[in-house]
């Protein structure tokens, strides 16, 4: 049975862009799961149509699973809900106005949902994030050390890490390679090769860009908004 | 030239006088501590007096972070409720006994000390509170050392002292992106990296019941673990009479603590 996970990230309240994907599903097979990595909210526009329609997802909808990403943790952290810091990122990123804006883009309503959203998703062998576990937002990108995407998937413990913060769109395999260690204590010494193992980093990509995972071949197809989705197409394995 | 690295003091006064005794007679006088200068042990202020006494440079320690910030340390720290429970009445005592003037000097201490491609660190470069046991992963390891910018770290907090040399690294990847239809593959050498934990000098969980610490060579590049017999029946009465619990005197008279065993090391504390 073809079992394929919709991703997408970074509406930041853009219920246009959501309605469209939720469209473009309806016409793809096997989409049986939407994840919505973070992001829902942002400065720019009022967020609460998208933020309604995702916790009252209409009928034929397919029901969004959300997690929390970095513009809600520093709303979160701005009202109070989170940490000890406020929305200090943003601030010290973006100004004071951007905060403001921040606030105005999202009824308070909307807070309690929010605060109740996970961090991330473990699925299967895949963990779902909207940065990494070190940070919400670790921007992970096609660029990043290997080194630093071996430690993010370490951490989580599976094999393979969808991520978004860095909104960019990328399959990157680890597919081989090791490292030597030679211990030394107070026993004596020891010698062995660890192995890179077969692991994965996704990123998804943000607003009209997303991405269909197929579960059973592992294979990941980058989409954007009216795009089409070709189940012939070679995908990227 | 040689220096000394010592970490994990833990208030065992006869401990760090016999290592820094070890230390004089080698004639080295470059020393640098990699901090819980207390915690466990009964002699808090006579341990950070010797230590700013002789201005050794020091890096903070869970402990010293804890006793100054108040304890609001995950429980992923202790193993069982149990350990818990006698950490905190450790804590407690060290934070009454503490004259202002210690609790100070414990507060300015640095989270890390550099020199050149060297690094101290208590724990990590991530955090005083996390773990780098000697099999831990290896690239996760790498990556410690090469984010923080050093050749060579040096670490303790573990109890256990060992050298950990990574090398002959590479990885392989092939990318995929939306704008590349045919997949990019490349192959990263990765730079060789040292890990160096010094043990611990006052609460030694190496196995014995010596105090542990290291001497490095600069020059060379050569790492030497030390261990260090004391006066450990001292520290035990000593740790009687100020009434902490007497597991603690127990643990330094088997050198090994099985019944504190962290049960999931490898945990980041992520307050
Ligand atoms: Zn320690
Ligand atoms: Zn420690």
């Amino acid at each position: 049975m073809i079992e394929r996970w919709a991703l997408v990230s970074g509406l930041k309240g853009d219920l246009e862009t959501y309605e469209m994907i939720q469209s473009d599903l309806k016409k793809t097979r096997g989409v049986k799961t939407l994840f919505i990595l973070g992001d829902m909210i942002g400065p720019e526009r009022n967020c609460d149509a998208l933020l309604n329609r995702l916790q009252n997802p209409r009928r034929g909808d397919l029901q969004p699973q959300c997690i929390y990403g970095w513009w809600e943790e520093q709303l979160l952290a701005e009202q109070g809900l989170r940490g000890e810091q406020k929305a200090d990122a943003l601030r010290l990123n973006q100004g004071e106005e951007a905060v403001t804006a921040l606030l105005n883009a999202v009824n308070s309503t909307h807070l309690k949902w929010l605060a109740s959203l996970q961090f991330g998703f473990i699925e299967l062998d895949c963990g779902l994030i909207h940065g990494s576990s070190a940070d919400i937002g670790d921007n992970l990108t096609s660029e990043t050390s290997p080194l630093i995407l071996i430690d993010r998937l370490t951490r989580l413990d599976v094999n393979r890490l969808f991520t978004a913060h860095s909104t960019e769109q990328f399959h990157l395999e680890l597919t081989g390679g090791g490292l030597n260690s030679h211990v030394k204590d107070l026993n004596g010494e020891s010698q062995y090769q660890q192995k890179v193992s077969k692991q994965s980093i996704i990123g998804i990509g943000a607003g009209e860009y997303y991405t269909i995972y197929d579960v059973g071949s592992d294979k990941t197809h980058f989409l954007s908004v009216g795009g089409q989705y070709n189940t012939k197409g070679k995908g990227f394995a | 030239m040689k220096h000394a690295v010592i970490s994990c003091l833990h208030a065992n006064l006869a401990a760090v006088k016999a290592v820094l005794k070890d230390i004089d007679q080698k004639g080295i006088s470059d020393i640098t501590c990699l901090g819980d200068l207390v915690g466990y042990g009964p002699q808090p202020n006579e341990v950070v007096d010797l230590i700013r006494e002789r201005a050794i440079a020091s890096c903070q320690g869970c402990w010293d972070e804890d006793i100054i910030e108040g304890l609001n340390a995950c429980e992923c720290s202790y193993p069982s409720q149990l350990a818990e429970k006698r950490g905190h009445l450790a804590h407690e005592w060290t934070a009454e006994q503490l004259t202002d003037i210690n609790k100070d000097f414990l507060a300015s201490l640095p989270t890390s000390i550099r020199r050149d491609r060297i690094l101290f660190v208590h724990g990590s470069p991530n955090s005083q509170h996390e773990y780098l046991l000697p099999d831990m992963n290896a690239f996760a390891a790498l990556e410690r050392v090469d984010k923080a910018g050093a050749d060579t770290l040096f670490c303790g907090h573990t109890h256990q002292p060992y050298v950990r040399e990574l090398k002959n690294g590479s990885i392989r990847v092939r990318l995929q992106n939306t704008s590349n239809n045919n997949a990019e593959e490349k192959e990263i050498n990765l730079p060789m990296r040292k890990i160096v934990n010094a043990g611990s000098v006052g609460e030694p969980r190496h196995g014995s019941t010596n105090a542990t610490y290291v001497i490095h060579d600069d020059v060379t590049g050569e790492v030497e673990i030390k261990e260090v017999a004391y006066d450990i029946e001292l520290t035990c009465q000593a740790i009687i009479d100020a009434g902490l619990p007497r597991i603690f005197a127990w643990r330094l008279s088997h050198g090994f603590e099985f019944a504190e065993q962290a049960e999931d090391a490898s945990h980041v504390c992520e307050r």
